[in-house]
């Protein structure tokens, strides 16, 4: 029993060819759900696009950044829903009011999500709830442009957070 | 049934092209890039996924319907990037009307 020669060959990709997978069957399903075609060439562009896809994902989001947990994250999905709603409504009473109230401005959210995944994924999210739209960051904050400062804005974000801290940090992959 | 369905597509669909007049109306009333943002962003996502919702009953099959919803959740990502770009641009720029 001689030692594993081949230990110096097996480099960090290795531990990436389960995400690569995982990431390129992802892109080949959406693809398929677009495009639900059974013929050969459309099969053929499929996963070309689904390599491109991965490939890009992979210069864009490197696995090794931290990964988000999609099932948590499912958890929220109603309550989101149902904020957008509130968004929609929000904004639709407001310009149809002859009064138009608006006082917009800006606000500065502390966030406790180190700048990567995780906090553009807050961001992204957020950015469904009324009345506020990420408009840039600066040390461990996220300023957002509040359609009316007069609401609890700053308060409402910070709700968000406690309820998303769970789902978006990954138990590892953070510095 | 039928009826009920079609019932639910007309409302569903005539709730969504308002969520799109609203957000056109904010589009052309309110006074920045920043506030006009949000009546496109909110609005329009809110009337999209009411016009997905109210075809999904005349989807012919369950992967037409999973397509649609497919397609709206590609426009809201697509659409909440895109809000935070202009956004921050916007930002830097300071609130042109």
């Amino acid at each position: 029993m001689r030692p594993v020669p081949d230990k110096g060959k097996e480099p960090v990709s290795h531990s990436r060819v389960p995400t690569i997978l995982e990431r390129g069957l992802l892109f080949f399903l959406v693809w398929l759900v677009l495009m639900p075609s059974v013929k050969l060439a459309d099969l053929v562009v499929g996963v070309i696009a689904a390599v491109l896809a991965t490939w890009t994902s992979l210069r864009l989001l490197p696995p090794e950044a931290g990964y988000l947990r999609f099932g948590a994250l499912l958890a929220f999905v109603p309550h989101f829903m149902w904020q957008s709603v509130l968004a929609g409504v929000d904004v639709a009473r407001r310009a149809f009011d002859p009064r138009l109230p608006l006082r917009p401005g800006f606000v500065v959210c502390r966030v406790g999500f180190p700048p990567g995944p995780a906090r553009n994924e807050f961001a992204v999210i957020t950015s469904l709830l009324p009345g506020s739209v990420p408009a840039g960051d600066v040390e461990g904050a996220i300023i957002y442009h509040a359609l009316d400062t007069r609401q609890p804005v700053a308060e409402q974000l910070a709700e968000e957070e406690k309820r998303l801290t769970a789902a978006l940090i990954g138990g590892d992959g953070h510095d | 049934m039928r009826i009920a369905a079609d019932i639910f597509t007309i409302v569903a669909i005539l709730t969504g092209a308002f969520f799109f007049l609203a957000g056109t109306v904010g589009l052309l009333r309110f006074p920045d890039t920043l506030t006009r943002l949000h009546a496109l962003t909110k609005a329009d996502n809110l009337g999209l996924g009411l016009v997905v919702l109210g075809l999904l009953p005349q989807s012919s099959s369950v992967f037409g319907g999973l397509k649609m919803i497919l397609v709206w959740l590609l426009v809201l990502l697509a659409s909440a990037t895109v809000s935070q770009l202009i956004a921050r641009a916007a930002r830097r720029g300071g609130p042109h009307p």
